[in-house]
């Protein structure tokens, strides 16, 4: 088995901060971590090459910054890494990132299995990963709670959707989502973090892969940001309730009855 | 390289905060009521690999320096002190065995120490400070060793499965032998019921006539004592980096309740009486920190560290125990409480002005070496 695991860094969840002026996330500084749900990603790869044999790569693209990602992924205890980074990637939205990474994929070549974390917590919006599968043109499965391989090359998948859960059971390749239901990511070890950094990390530019550099960073979105904004903070009422708990539970109650 | 080793590092001192506050801290409270770790907790330490913080990678370990495992062992100290005086336990008896041992021990040993215990046991009921009182005995049989004699107080004694043990030769003279709890001879006696570190187990172990190759012999015959001080000297680097450990959640309790809690319509932290003993704790803990690292520097630099060691010990111990009285303070009658753990901290600190040497002991070693420079 071949599983690419795509992840993306992201802010530490409690560093973000708006720049006010601007109303850009203020990335300078800011502690990267692994996205996540790209995290439940990385278990449910290992958890499968444990299993059946062969090999995860993680997946990324970013600025070098983006290397120690790579380094907690091999230290989960991933094969080997591939970073695609140039200024000719940057600015990229989700249908040129996919793209991009779909590219990579075919350059890595024999690829079983991509697994993605269902969305990245900074932006939301969960395409990469349905894109990739269709530009690879090979089945995916979205929003996955549970995991199964029937053998090498079949995979059953249960989506957990709003209400209700789906079962789809795919031929590989594929492309999979995952939530975090899925699994509880083990914990880097000692020994796998020392020997992260023996393992292979390859950088990849737009002239390592086969590109329409049309296609690929700023040139290649159409996707327009007319406006990001930190909500207004509104203030809550907030009264406290003396007296005994029994008294303040009747005014409690008789508030909410109101 | 440098470079490499100080990421690593940070990658190690991130893991081990998380292993602490997902499956150590939230544990703490009941490892210290139940008197032992609970079912599964100490397999998820083997399990994650943090056996093997310090051991070379030629047996399989991840050959982390000593400095950034006394960190570890601070960071993991904050969630759990325990755990973390467990895992000194067994770093300082590695160090023993990669220092002074025969390369067959260390190639039939070292491998299992990612998954075994090893401890490291002087203290007979003779004294744990006067190890030539000690009545253990090692026989020549041949090439052979046989170890006969009773050793108690043993940190991780009963957890641990592999003993470097104290003995006195046909001559009289000191010698550390290494055995292990599957040899013919070998049995547990009892586990002490201590008031602080409750989860760290201490136990006896008895040997009857345990029979070891001669390559399990530490150095050589008459080395014990230095191997024995040695391994004291290793402990107390570690130690005070529990001790920092402690102190850093004696001062976080200290801190977040001087933030909510009012005496009147003021805060509890903008009077000067409280002021005067979160200062202290901070600068405590700092010290403490200072000393640990600087004994581990020399001895990763290959200079005498016995001496820093000593006072770290010395000063951290009783430093954690009137921190954590200051902190009790703080929160005056909820700080009396075990509702909150303050009351365990200053046991848990309490051990270690005993453990590896008395504090008063330490003190003589530190006077003695300041009368003859």
């Amino acid at each position: 088995m071949k599983i690419v695991v795509c992840i993306k860094q992201v802010p530490k969840s409690d560093s973000v901060k708006i720049d006010p002026k601007t109303n850009n996330m203020i990335r300078d500084n800011v502690e990267g971590v692994i996205n996540p749900f790209d995290k439940n990603a990385i278990e449910a790869a290992l958890t499968i090459r444990d299993q059946l044999g062969g090999e995860v790569i993680i997946l990324s693209m970013g600025p070098d910054s983006y290397m120690s990602s790579l380094r907690d992924g091999l230290a989960m205890g991933a094969d080997r890494a591939v970073l695609l980074s140039s200024r000719a990637f940057g600015g990229a939205d989700t249908l040129a990132t996919g793209y991009t990474i779909s590219q990579a994929l075919k350059k890595i070549g024999d690829v079983d299995l991509v697994l993605f974390g269902r969305q990245s917590v900074d932006a939301d919006t969960g395409q990469v990963g349905p894109i990739v599968a269709q530009y690879l043109d090979v089945p995916q499965i979205t929003f996955v709670e549970q995991l199964r391989m029937i053998d090498q090359h079949t995979l059953i998948g249960q989506r957990l959707l709003d209400g209700s859960t789906q079962q789809v059971q795919v031929t590989l390749p594929a492309v999979v989502t995952v939530r975090a239901e899925l699994n509880t990511p083990r914990y880097e070890t000692p020994v796998n973090i020392q020997s992260s950094f023996e393992k292979n990390v390859d950088v990849w530019d737009e002239h390592d892969i086969d590109l329409d550099k049309s296609r690929i960073g700023q040139a290649g979105s159409p996707t327009v940001v007319k406006r990001v904004f930190a909500p207004d903070k509104k203030g809550r009422q907030t009264k406290t309730l003396n007296g005994n708990a029994k008294k303040a539970v009747q005014e409690l109650l008789g508030q909410i009855n109101n | 390289m440098e470079q490499q080793n100080i990421m690593a590092a940070g990658m190690l001192h991130r893991m081990i905060r998380e292993f602490t506050d997902n499956e150590l801290a939230p544990l703490d409270m009941q490892i210290d009521a139940q008197g032992d770790y609970p079912d599964g907790l100490f397999d998820k330490v083997v399990n994650n690999g943090l056996l093997a913080i310090t051991l070379p990678k030629d047996y399989g370990g991840a050959a982390f320096d000593y400095e950034t495992a006394a960190k570890a062992l601070h960071i993991m100290a904050i969630g759990n002190a325990s755990m973390a005086v467990t895992l000194e336990g067994h770093f300082k008896t590695l160090e023993q065995i990669l220092k002074y041992g025969d390369q067959r021990l260390k190639d039939a040993y070292l491998p299992s120490a990612t998954h075994r215990i090893f401890a490291f046991s002087q203290t007979e009921s003779s004294g744990g400070s006067n190890p030539k009182g000690i009545s253990t005995r090692a026989t020549r049989q041949g090439d052979d060793w046989i170890i006969t004699g009773d050793k108690i107080m043993i940190t991780n004694g009963g957890l641990a499965q592999v003993y470097c043990v104290l003995a006195k030769t046909d001559d009289d003279q000191m010698g550390v032998f290494l055995v292990d709890q599957d040899m013919p001879g070998f049995s547990f006696g009892k586990r002490e019921d201590f008031i602080g570190l409750r989860g760290t187990p201490v136990g006896e172990i008895v040997m009857d006539h345990i029979k070891v190759p001669s390559y399990h012999l530490l150095g050589k015959v008459g080395q014990g004592l230095e191997i024995g001080n040695n391994a004291h000297d290793d402990a107390r680097i570690l130690m005070g980096a529990v001790l920092t450990g402690i102190m850093e959640h004696e001062l976080q309790i200290a801190v977040d309740y001087s933030k909510q809690r009012k005496a009147l319509d003021t805060p509890l932290y903008e009077l000067q009486s409280i002021q005067e003993k979160i200062a202290e704790i901070a600068i405590a803990r700092q010290n403490t920190e200072l000393l640990y690292q600087h004994g581990a520097q020399l001895k990763l630099a290959h200079q005498s560290y016995a001496q820093v060691a000593a006072m770290t010990k010395s000063y951290g111990s009783r430093a954690a125990v009137r921190s954590g009285d200051m902190a009790l303070q703080v929160l005056a009658g909820y700080g009396y409480s075990r509702e909150y753990p303050i009351e365990h901290l200053i046991r848990d600190a309490r051990a270690m002005e005993i453990a590896e040497g008395t504090v008063e002991r330490m003190n003589g070693e530190i006077t003695l070496k300041q009368i003859n420079r």
